[in-house]
Protein backbone atom coordinates (compact mmCIF):
# COMPACT_ATOMS: atom_id res chain seq x y z
CA UNK A 1 0.00 0.00 0.00
CA UNK A 2 3.18 2.38 0.09
CA UNK A 3 2.35 4.25 -3.57
CA UNK A 4 5.23 7.00 -3.72
CA UNK A 5 4.27 10.02 -4.37
CA UNK A 6 7.67 11.97 -4.09
CA UNK A 7 7.55 12.94 -7.66
CA UNK A 8 11.60 12.55 -7.52
CA UNK A 9 11.41 8.57 -6.38
CA UNK A 10 8.46 8.76 -9.01
CA UNK A 11 10.99 9.65 -11.89
CA UNK A 12 13.72 7.61 -10.34
CA UNK A 13 11.33 4.63 -10.67
CA UNK A 14 9.99 5.59 -14.30
CA UNK A 15 13.81 5.77 -15.32
CA UNK A 16 14.61 2.38 -13.73
CA UNK A 17 11.72 0.40 -15.51
CA UNK A 18 11.78 2.25 -18.43
CA UNK A 19 14.69 3.75 -20.10
CA UNK A 20 16.61 0.65 -21.35
CA UNK A 21 12.97 -0.12 -23.56
CA UNK A 22 12.70 3.80 -24.53
CA UNK A 23 16.66 3.84 -26.05
CA UNK A 24 16.06 1.10 -27.71
CA UNK A 25 12.49 2.15 -29.17
CA UNK A 26 14.74 5.18 -30.16
CA UNK A 27 17.45 3.32 -31.40
CA UNK A 28 14.82 1.79 -33.61
CA UNK A 29 13.92 5.39 -35.39
CA UNK A 30 17.68 7.08 -35.29
CA UNK A 31 19.82 3.83 -36.11
CA UNK A 32 22.13 5.58 -33.91
CA UNK A 33 23.19 4.96 -30.37
CA UNK A 34 24.48 8.31 -29.42
CA UNK A 35 21.67 10.09 -30.64
CA UNK A 36 19.39 7.34 -29.16
CA UNK A 37 20.95 7.79 -25.74
CA UNK A 38 20.78 11.71 -25.76
CA UNK A 39 17.06 12.15 -26.45
CA UNK A 40 16.08 9.00 -24.13
CA UNK A 41 18.08 11.42 -21.53
CA UNK A 42 16.23 14.41 -23.36
CA UNK A 43 12.75 12.38 -22.89
CA UNK A 44 13.25 11.99 -18.83
CA UNK A 45 14.38 15.80 -18.51
CA UNK A 46 11.31 16.91 -20.64
CA UNK A 47 8.84 15.27 -18.16
CA UNK A 48 10.53 16.40 -15.23
CA UNK A 49 8.08 18.90 -14.26
CA UNK A 50 5.03 16.40 -15.45
CA UNK A 51 2.09 16.73 -12.98
CA UNK A 52 0.64 13.32 -13.75
CA UNK A 53 3.67 11.30 -12.94
CA UNK A 54 1.71 9.25 -10.45
CA UNK A 55 -0.99 9.20 -12.38
CA UNK A 56 0.35 7.14 -15.46
CA UNK A 57 -1.53 4.04 -16.03
CA UNK A 58 0.63 3.59 -19.72
CA UNK A 59 3.96 4.58 -18.78
CA UNK A 60 5.43 3.73 -21.75
CA UNK A 61 2.69 5.24 -24.19
CA UNK A 62 3.14 8.50 -22.12
CA UNK A 63 7.22 8.35 -22.50
CA UNK A 64 6.85 7.19 -26.33
CA UNK A 65 4.64 10.28 -27.33
CA UNK A 66 6.44 12.89 -25.59
CA UNK A 67 10.60 11.11 -27.16
CA UNK A 68 8.39 11.14 -30.94
CA UNK A 69 7.74 14.89 -30.45
CA UNK A 70 11.31 15.46 -29.38
CA UNK A 71 11.99 13.25 -32.31
CA UNK A 72 10.39 14.94 -34.88
CA UNK A 73 11.94 18.62 -33.94
CA UNK A 74 15.37 16.76 -33.80
CA UNK A 75 14.63 15.40 -37.23
CA UNK A 76 13.99 19.18 -38.79
CA UNK A 77 16.84 20.12 -37.30
CA UNK A 78 18.68 17.57 -38.83
CA UNK A 79 17.28 18.33 -41.69
CA UNK A 80 18.24 22.01 -41.90
CA UNK A 81 20.87 21.43 -40.92
CA UNK A 82 22.76 18.69 -43.55
CA UNK A 83 20.40 21.22 -46.19
CA UNK A 84 23.00 24.10 -45.21
CA UNK A 85 25.82 21.71 -45.15
CA UNK A 86 24.49 21.24 -48.57
CA UNK A 87 24.27 24.57 -50.03
CA UNK A 88 27.97 25.58 -48.29
CA UNK A 89 29.35 22.17 -50.36
CA UNK A 90 27.94 23.87 -53.43
CA UNK A 91 29.25 27.70 -52.90
CA UNK A 92 32.35 26.60 -54.96
CA UNK A 93 34.97 29.36 -52.46
CA UNK A 94 32.61 28.86 -49.44
CA UNK A 95 34.63 27.98 -46.06
CA UNK A 96 33.10 24.66 -43.62
CA UNK A 97 33.32 26.77 -40.54
CA UNK A 98 34.93 25.23 -37.24
CA UNK A 99 33.54 22.93 -34.87
CA UNK A 100 32.59 25.85 -32.36
CA UNK A 101 31.18 28.37 -34.96
CA UNK A 102 28.91 25.16 -36.53
CA UNK A 103 27.55 25.22 -33.34
CA UNK A 104 26.65 28.59 -33.00
CA UNK A 105 25.35 28.33 -36.87
CA UNK A 106 23.25 24.95 -35.67
CA UNK A 107 21.76 27.13 -32.82
CA UNK A 108 20.98 30.51 -35.04
CA UNK A 109 19.50 28.46 -37.54
CA UNK A 110 17.33 27.09 -35.57
CA UNK A 111 16.26 30.03 -33.70
CA UNK A 112 15.22 31.79 -37.36
CA UNK A 113 14.13 28.43 -38.76
CA UNK A 114 11.46 28.52 -35.29
CA UNK A 115 10.08 31.75 -35.74
CA UNK A 116 9.65 31.68 -40.10
CA UNK A 117 8.02 27.90 -39.29
CA UNK A 118 4.38 28.57 -41.50
CA UNK A 119 5.73 31.14 -43.85
CA UNK A 120 6.04 29.97 -47.54
CA UNK A 121 9.93 29.59 -49.45
CA UNK A 122 9.70 33.10 -51.31
CA UNK A 123 8.59 35.14 -47.86
CA UNK A 124 11.58 33.49 -45.79
CA UNK A 125 14.29 33.86 -48.52
CA UNK A 126 12.77 37.43 -48.72
CA UNK A 127 13.28 37.91 -45.30
CA UNK A 128 16.93 36.28 -45.02
CA UNK A 129 18.48 38.53 -48.22
CA UNK A 130 17.10 41.52 -46.41
CA UNK A 131 17.75 40.79 -43.21
CA UNK A 132 20.77 38.47 -43.05
CA UNK A 133 22.13 39.45 -46.01
CA UNK A 134 21.49 43.29 -46.03
CA UNK A 135 20.32 43.41 -49.43
CA UNK A 136 17.92 46.39 -50.14
CA UNK A 137 14.34 45.79 -51.43
CA UNK A 138 15.23 47.40 -55.12
CA UNK A 139 18.01 44.77 -54.85
CA UNK A 140 16.01 41.87 -54.02
CA UNK A 141 13.15 42.78 -56.54
CA UNK A 142 15.81 42.66 -59.04
CA UNK A 143 17.41 39.26 -58.13
CA UNK A 144 14.27 37.29 -57.76
CA UNK A 145 12.49 39.15 -60.94
CA UNK A 146 9.50 40.33 -58.78
CA UNK A 147 8.24 43.59 -57.77
CA UNK A 148 9.08 45.92 -55.43
CA UNK A 149 5.79 45.74 -54.14
CA UNK A 150 6.10 41.89 -53.94
CA UNK A 151 9.25 42.64 -51.68
CA UNK A 152 8.09 45.21 -49.29
CA UNK A 153 4.62 42.81 -48.63
CA UNK A 154 6.42 39.47 -48.11
CA UNK A 155 9.23 41.63 -45.64
CA UNK A 156 5.85 43.13 -43.71
CA UNK A 157 4.57 39.50 -43.75
CA UNK A 158 7.71 37.81 -41.94
CA UNK A 159 8.22 40.67 -39.97
CA UNK A 160 4.68 40.59 -38.32
CA UNK A 161 4.90 36.55 -38.49
CA UNK A 162 7.86 36.81 -36.24
CA UNK A 163 6.67 39.38 -33.81
CA UNK A 164 3.57 36.97 -32.97
CA UNK A 165 5.41 33.92 -32.95
CA UNK A 166 8.40 35.31 -31.14
CA UNK A 167 5.72 37.08 -28.37
CA UNK A 168 4.28 33.18 -28.34
CA UNK A 169 7.73 32.28 -27.05
CA UNK A 170 8.43 34.75 -24.68
CA UNK B 1 -3.63 33.88 -39.01
CA UNK B 2 -0.67 34.83 -36.71
CA UNK B 3 -0.73 38.65 -37.80
CA UNK B 4 -4.03 40.16 -35.88
CA UNK B 5 -1.86 38.96 -32.63
CA UNK B 6 0.43 41.93 -33.52
CA UNK B 7 -0.64 45.28 -31.98
CA UNK B 8 -1.47 48.48 -34.01
CA UNK B 9 1.79 50.37 -32.90
CA UNK B 10 3.79 47.16 -33.99
CA UNK B 11 2.40 47.29 -37.53
CA UNK B 12 3.22 50.62 -37.34
CA UNK B 13 6.91 50.04 -36.16
CA UNK B 14 7.56 47.57 -39.16
CA UNK B 15 5.83 50.11 -41.38
CA UNK B 16 8.36 52.75 -40.53
CA UNK B 17 11.14 50.16 -40.85
CA UNK B 18 10.51 49.06 -44.64
CA UNK B 19 9.85 53.01 -45.71
CA UNK B 20 13.29 53.95 -43.92
CA UNK B 21 14.83 51.48 -45.84
CA UNK B 22 13.52 52.75 -48.94
CA UNK B 23 13.53 56.21 -48.09
CA UNK B 24 15.86 57.09 -45.42
CA UNK B 25 17.39 60.00 -47.76
CA UNK B 26 13.98 61.84 -47.76
CA UNK B 27 14.29 64.78 -45.47
CA UNK B 28 10.49 64.44 -44.92
CA UNK B 29 10.25 60.70 -44.37
CA UNK B 30 13.18 61.20 -41.59
CA UNK B 31 11.45 64.09 -40.04
CA UNK B 32 7.84 62.11 -40.15
CA UNK B 33 9.08 59.02 -38.52
CA UNK B 34 11.06 60.73 -35.97
CA UNK B 35 7.64 62.54 -34.82
CA UNK B 36 5.79 59.15 -34.81
CA UNK B 37 9.07 57.90 -32.64
CA UNK B 38 8.66 61.08 -29.77
CA UNK B 39 4.82 61.05 -30.16
CA UNK B 40 4.48 57.93 -27.51
CA UNK B 41 6.64 55.88 -25.33
CA UNK B 42 5.08 53.04 -26.77
CA UNK B 43 6.45 53.69 -29.84
CA UNK B 44 9.95 53.57 -28.93
CA UNK B 45 9.23 50.33 -27.22
CA UNK B 46 7.71 49.02 -30.74
CA UNK B 47 10.53 49.97 -32.67
CA UNK B 48 12.81 48.72 -30.54
CA UNK B 49 11.13 45.28 -30.16
CA UNK B 50 10.64 45.26 -34.57
CA UNK B 51 14.49 46.23 -34.45
CA UNK B 52 15.85 43.78 -32.32
CA UNK B 53 14.23 40.52 -33.85
CA UNK B 54 16.52 38.01 -34.95
CA UNK B 55 19.75 40.42 -33.38
CA UNK B 56 21.07 37.25 -31.59
CA UNK B 57 20.86 34.92 -34.46
CA UNK B 58 22.00 37.28 -37.17
CA UNK B 59 25.41 38.52 -34.57
CA UNK B 60 26.24 34.97 -34.58
CA UNK B 61 25.96 34.03 -37.94
CA UNK B 62 27.65 37.54 -38.90
CA UNK B 63 30.57 36.54 -36.85
CA UNK B 64 31.10 33.21 -38.01
CA UNK B 65 30.96 34.74 -41.50
CA UNK B 66 33.78 37.00 -40.99
CA UNK B 67 35.77 34.11 -40.14
CA UNK B 68 34.84 31.21 -42.76
CA UNK B 69 32.90 33.19 -45.52
CA UNK B 70 29.75 31.43 -47.54
CA UNK B 71 27.53 31.11 -44.58
CA UNK B 72 25.01 33.75 -45.15
CA UNK B 73 24.55 32.23 -48.61
CA UNK B 74 24.08 28.58 -47.28
CA UNK B 75 22.03 29.77 -43.82
CA UNK B 76 19.74 31.62 -46.77
CA UNK B 77 19.45 28.80 -49.09
CA UNK B 78 18.47 26.15 -45.96
CA UNK B 79 16.20 27.99 -44.30
CA UNK B 80 14.38 29.33 -47.67
CA UNK B 81 14.31 25.76 -49.24
CA UNK B 82 10.51 24.87 -48.74
CA UNK B 83 9.38 22.69 -46.18
CA UNK B 84 11.03 20.82 -44.23
CA UNK B 85 9.02 17.83 -46.56
CA UNK B 86 10.28 19.03 -49.28
CA UNK B 87 13.92 20.02 -48.06
CA UNK B 88 14.32 16.06 -47.71
CA UNK B 89 13.17 15.60 -51.21
CA UNK B 90 15.38 17.96 -51.94
CA UNK B 91 18.35 15.96 -50.52
CA UNK B 92 17.46 12.84 -51.47
CA UNK B 93 18.99 11.92 -54.88
CA UNK B 94 21.57 14.39 -56.38
CA UNK B 95 20.00 16.16 -59.42
CA UNK B 96 17.37 17.63 -57.09
CA UNK B 97 20.74 18.75 -55.26
CA UNK B 98 21.89 19.78 -58.93
CA UNK B 99 19.02 21.55 -59.41
CA UNK B 100 18.79 23.81 -56.12
CA UNK B 101 22.31 24.76 -56.77
CA UNK B 102 20.99 26.33 -59.69
CA UNK B 103 18.31 28.10 -58.43
CA UNK B 104 20.66 29.43 -55.84
CA UNK B 105 22.72 30.35 -58.32
CA UNK B 106 20.39 32.26 -59.99
CA UNK B 107 19.57 34.35 -57.53
CA UNK B 108 23.02 35.47 -57.35
CA UNK B 109 23.29 38.92 -58.45
CA UNK B 110 26.74 40.15 -60.63
CA UNK B 111 27.27 43.55 -58.94
CA UNK B 112 27.43 42.95 -55.28
CA UNK B 113 28.44 41.69 -52.48
CA UNK B 114 27.84 38.27 -52.78
CA UNK B 115 29.42 37.60 -56.10
CA UNK B 116 32.82 37.57 -53.94
CA UNK B 117 31.74 33.76 -53.30
CA UNK B 118 32.54 33.03 -56.66
CA UNK B 119 36.02 35.24 -56.99
CA UNK B 120 39.08 32.81 -56.25
CA UNK B 121 39.92 35.27 -53.65
CA UNK B 122 37.72 37.75 -51.55
CA UNK B 123 37.16 39.39 -48.03
CA UNK B 124 33.84 39.38 -45.94
CA UNK B 125 32.35 42.74 -44.35
CA UNK B 126 35.48 44.04 -41.65
CA UNK B 127 38.30 41.73 -43.10
CA UNK B 128 41.26 42.17 -44.65
CA UNK B 129 43.40 39.47 -46.32
CA UNK B 130 47.18 39.21 -47.96
CA UNK B 131 48.01 36.31 -49.75
CA UNK B 132 51.01 35.30 -51.67
CA UNK B 133 50.56 34.52 -55.14
CA UNK B 134 52.06 31.30 -57.23
CA UNK B 135 54.54 33.51 -58.67
CA UNK B 136 55.98 35.68 -55.41
CA UNK B 137 53.81 38.65 -55.49
CA UNK B 138 52.20 39.69 -52.62
CA UNK B 139 47.84 41.12 -53.05
CA UNK B 140 46.31 42.80 -49.70
CA UNK B 141 42.29 42.96 -50.32
CA UNK B 142 40.48 45.25 -48.76
CA UNK B 143 36.99 44.36 -46.86
CA UNK B 144 34.61 43.76 -49.20
CA UNK B 145 36.48 42.69 -52.06
CA UNK B 146 37.57 40.02 -54.46
CA UNK B 147 39.37 38.84 -57.16
CA UNK B 148 40.37 36.01 -59.60
CA UNK B 149 43.84 34.99 -60.57
CA UNK B 150 44.30 33.64 -63.81
CA UNK B 151 48.43 32.96 -64.71
CA UNK B 152 49.81 31.78 -67.75
CA UNK B 153 53.37 31.31 -69.77
CA UNK B 154 52.78 34.71 -71.07
CA UNK B 155 50.55 36.64 -68.49
CA UNK B 156 49.78 37.00 -64.81
CA UNK B 157 46.38 38.65 -64.40
CA UNK B 158 44.57 39.34 -62.08
CA UNK B 159 40.44 40.05 -62.18
CA UNK B 160 39.21 42.61 -59.88
CA UNK B 161 35.65 42.39 -59.34
CA UNK B 162 34.86 44.36 -56.56
CA UNK B 163 36.76 46.62 -53.39
CA UNK B 164 40.09 47.71 -53.33
CA UNK B 165 43.58 45.36 -53.91
CA UNK B 166 46.78 46.65 -53.46
CA UNK B 167 49.63 44.40 -55.11
CA UNK B 168 53.73 44.10 -54.44
CA UNK B 169 54.81 42.12 -57.70
CA UNK B 170 57.28 40.00 -57.80
CA UNK B 171 59.43 40.57 -61.00
CA UNK B 172 59.25 38.13 -63.89
CA UNK B 173 60.06 39.67 -67.50
CA UNK B 174 58.55 37.38 -69.35
CA UNK B 175 55.02 37.49 -67.89
CA UNK B 176 53.76 40.96 -66.77
CA UNK B 177 51.59 41.68 -64.47
CA UNK B 178 48.05 42.96 -64.99
CA UNK B 179 45.05 43.51 -62.67
CA UNK B 180 41.77 44.05 -64.59
CA UNK B 181 38.76 46.01 -64.22
CA UNK B 182 35.24 46.39 -65.75
CA UNK B 183 37.15 49.32 -67.03
CA UNK B 184 40.39 48.31 -68.63
CA UNK B 185 43.31 47.50 -67.45
CA UNK B 186 46.53 48.55 -64.61
CA UNK B 187 49.64 46.74 -65.66
CA UNK B 188 52.48 46.59 -63.55
CA UNK B 189 56.26 48.47 -65.03
CA UNK B 190 57.52 48.08 -61.42
CA UNK B 191 56.13 47.05 -58.05
CA UNK B 192 54.05 48.40 -55.82
CA UNK B 193 50.18 49.94 -56.60
CA UNK B 194 46.97 50.12 -55.90
CA UNK B 195 43.50 49.54 -57.95
CA UNK B 196 39.80 49.91 -56.65
CA UNK B 197 36.88 49.08 -58.25
CA UNK B 198 33.54 51.69 -58.09
CA UNK B 199 30.64 51.86 -59.03
CA UNK B 200 31.38 53.81 -62.30
CA UNK B 201 34.90 53.64 -62.96
CA UNK B 202 38.07 52.43 -61.28
CA UNK B 203 40.82 54.09 -59.28
CA UNK B 204 44.59 53.18 -59.31
CA UNK B 205 47.39 55.15 -57.58
CA UNK B 206 51.19 54.06 -57.70
CA UNK B 207 53.56 53.91 -54.61
CA UNK B 208 56.47 52.40 -56.15
CA UNK B 209 57.56 52.58 -59.42
CA UNK B 210 54.95 53.19 -62.43
CA UNK B 211 51.73 51.87 -63.87
CA UNK B 212 50.56 51.98 -67.07
CA UNK B 213 46.58 52.10 -67.64
CA UNK B 214 44.36 50.95 -70.93
CA UNK B 215 41.04 51.32 -71.09
CA UNK B 216 38.51 49.04 -73.19
CA UNK B 217 38.35 51.92 -75.53
CA UNK B 218 41.95 52.03 -75.98
CA UNK B 219 43.11 55.16 -74.29
CA UNK B 220 46.41 54.89 -72.70
CA UNK B 221 48.20 56.50 -70.09
CA UNK B 222 51.50 55.92 -67.69
CA UNK B 223 51.07 56.84 -63.45
CA UNK B 224 54.13 57.09 -61.68
CA UNK B 225 55.17 56.41 -57.81
CA UNK B 226 52.96 59.16 -55.88
CA UNK B 227 50.39 59.58 -58.64
CA UNK B 228 46.69 58.83 -58.88
CA UNK B 229 44.63 58.46 -62.43
CA UNK B 230 40.56 57.65 -62.14
CA UNK B 231 39.36 55.76 -65.78
CA UNK B 232 36.50 54.78 -67.35
CA UNK B 233 35.87 52.88 -70.10
CA UNK B 234 37.00 55.75 -72.91
CA UNK B 235 39.18 57.62 -70.61
CA UNK B 236 41.55 57.85 -68.06
CA UNK B 237 42.99 61.07 -66.59
CA UNK B 238 45.10 62.06 -63.42
CA UNK B 239 43.40 62.99 -60.37
CA UNK B 240 44.96 64.37 -57.05
CA UNK B 241 46.03 61.93 -54.08
CA UNK B 242 42.77 61.88 -51.16
CA UNK B 243 41.84 59.22 -49.16
CA UNK B 244 40.19 56.79 -51.94
CA UNK B 245 43.77 56.74 -53.28
CA UNK B 246 45.56 55.91 -50.59
CA UNK B 247 46.46 52.56 -49.33
CA UNK B 248 46.60 52.94 -45.16
CA UNK B 249 43.46 50.35 -44.94
CA UNK B 250 46.62 47.62 -45.41
CA UNK B 251 47.06 48.88 -41.70
CA UNK B 252 43.46 48.87 -40.67
CA UNK B 253 43.15 53.24 -41.17
CA UNK B 254 42.17 55.42 -42.52
CA UNK B 255 44.62 58.76 -42.79
CA UNK B 256 42.04 61.58 -43.97
CA UNK B 257 43.74 65.06 -44.27
CA UNK B 258 40.71 67.68 -44.58
CA UNK B 259 38.60 65.95 -46.56
CA UNK B 260 34.96 65.55 -46.91
CA UNK B 261 33.23 63.29 -44.26
CA UNK B 262 31.32 61.31 -47.10
CA UNK B 263 34.67 59.82 -48.58
CA UNK B 264 35.72 58.25 -44.48
CA UNK B 265 32.40 57.08 -44.69
CA UNK B 266 32.71 55.33 -47.62
CA UNK B 267 36.00 53.79 -46.27
CA UNK B 268 34.08 52.67 -43.42
CA UNK B 269 31.24 50.57 -45.35
CA UNK B 270 33.00 47.75 -46.25
CA UNK B 271 33.82 47.30 -42.43
CA UNK B 272 30.25 47.50 -41.12
CA UNK B 273 26.79 45.93 -41.34
CA UNK B 274 23.53 47.36 -41.47
CA UNK B 275 22.66 50.60 -43.56
CA UNK B 276 24.74 54.33 -43.26
CA UNK B 277 22.90 57.01 -44.78
CA UNK B 278 24.49 59.96 -44.46
CA UNK B 279 23.08 63.63 -45.21
CA UNK B 280 24.26 65.61 -48.09
CA UNK B 281 25.28 68.66 -45.79
CA UNK B 282 27.11 66.07 -43.59
CA UNK B 283 29.13 64.55 -46.15
CA UNK B 284 30.47 67.62 -46.79
CA UNK B 285 31.82 68.26 -43.59
CA UNK B 286 36.07 68.95 -43.61
CA UNK B 287 37.36 65.92 -41.45
CA UNK B 288 40.97 65.54 -40.79
CA UNK B 289 42.56 62.49 -38.39
CA UNK B 290 43.23 58.84 -38.26
CA UNK B 291 40.46 56.96 -37.78
CA UNK B 292 40.95 52.84 -36.97
CA UNK B 293 38.89 50.88 -39.83
CA UNK B 294 38.34 47.94 -37.30
CA UNK B 295 35.97 49.45 -34.91
CA UNK B 296 33.31 51.31 -37.00
CA UNK B 297 31.37 52.29 -34.30
CA UNK B 298 33.93 53.59 -32.00
CA UNK B 299 35.01 56.17 -34.86
CA UNK B 300 31.59 57.19 -35.99
CA UNK B 301 31.04 57.59 -32.28
CA UNK B 302 34.24 59.73 -31.81
CA UNK B 303 33.60 61.86 -35.00
CA UNK B 304 30.45 63.15 -33.57
CA UNK B 305 32.19 64.24 -30.40
CA UNK B 306 34.45 66.18 -32.61
CA UNK B 307 32.38 67.72 -35.70
CA UNK B 308 29.21 68.70 -35.58
CA UNK B 309 27.58 65.58 -36.05
CA UNK B 310 24.77 64.39 -35.32
CA UNK B 311 24.60 59.84 -35.42
CA UNK B 312 21.00 58.61 -34.44
CA UNK B 313 21.25 54.17 -34.49
CA UNK B 314 17.53 53.32 -35.80
CA UNK B 315 18.66 49.53 -33.92
CA UNK B 316 21.36 47.52 -35.70
CA UNK B 317 20.24 48.01 -39.35
CA UNK B 318 19.97 52.01 -39.52
CA UNK B 319 22.31 54.59 -38.87
CA UNK B 320 21.85 58.37 -39.73
CA UNK B 321 24.74 61.33 -39.92
CA UNK B 322 23.06 64.20 -40.41
CA UNK B 323 24.88 68.01 -39.29
CA UNK B 324 23.72 68.85 -35.60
Amino acid sequence: MSTPTDPKVLLATLYDDNHRWLRAWLYRQLKCPQDAADLTQDTFIRILDARQLNQLDEPRAFLSTVARRLLFSFWRRKRLEQTYLDSLAQLPDAYTPSEEDLALVREALESIDRLLNGLPPRVRQIFMLNRLEGLSQPVIAQQLKVSLATVERDLRRAFLHCLAESADLT
Amino acid sequence: MSQPKVDATTRAAVDWLLRLEAAAEDPSVRQAFETWLRANPQHAIAWQRVGSLLQQPIADLQRVEARSPGQLRAVTQALAAPDSESRRKVLRGSLALVLFGISGAAIFDRAQPLNGLWADRHTATGERKTFELADGSRLSLNARSSVDIHFTDTRRLVRLREGQVFVDVAADPRRPFVIATAQGEVQALGTQFMVRQEATGSLTSVQLHSVQVTTSGGSQRRVEAGEAAWFSDSDVRPVPLSVRTRADWRDGRVDIRDEPLGLLIDALRPYRRGVLRVSEQASKVRIYGVYPLDDPEQTLASLAQTFPLRISHYGPWLTLIDVR
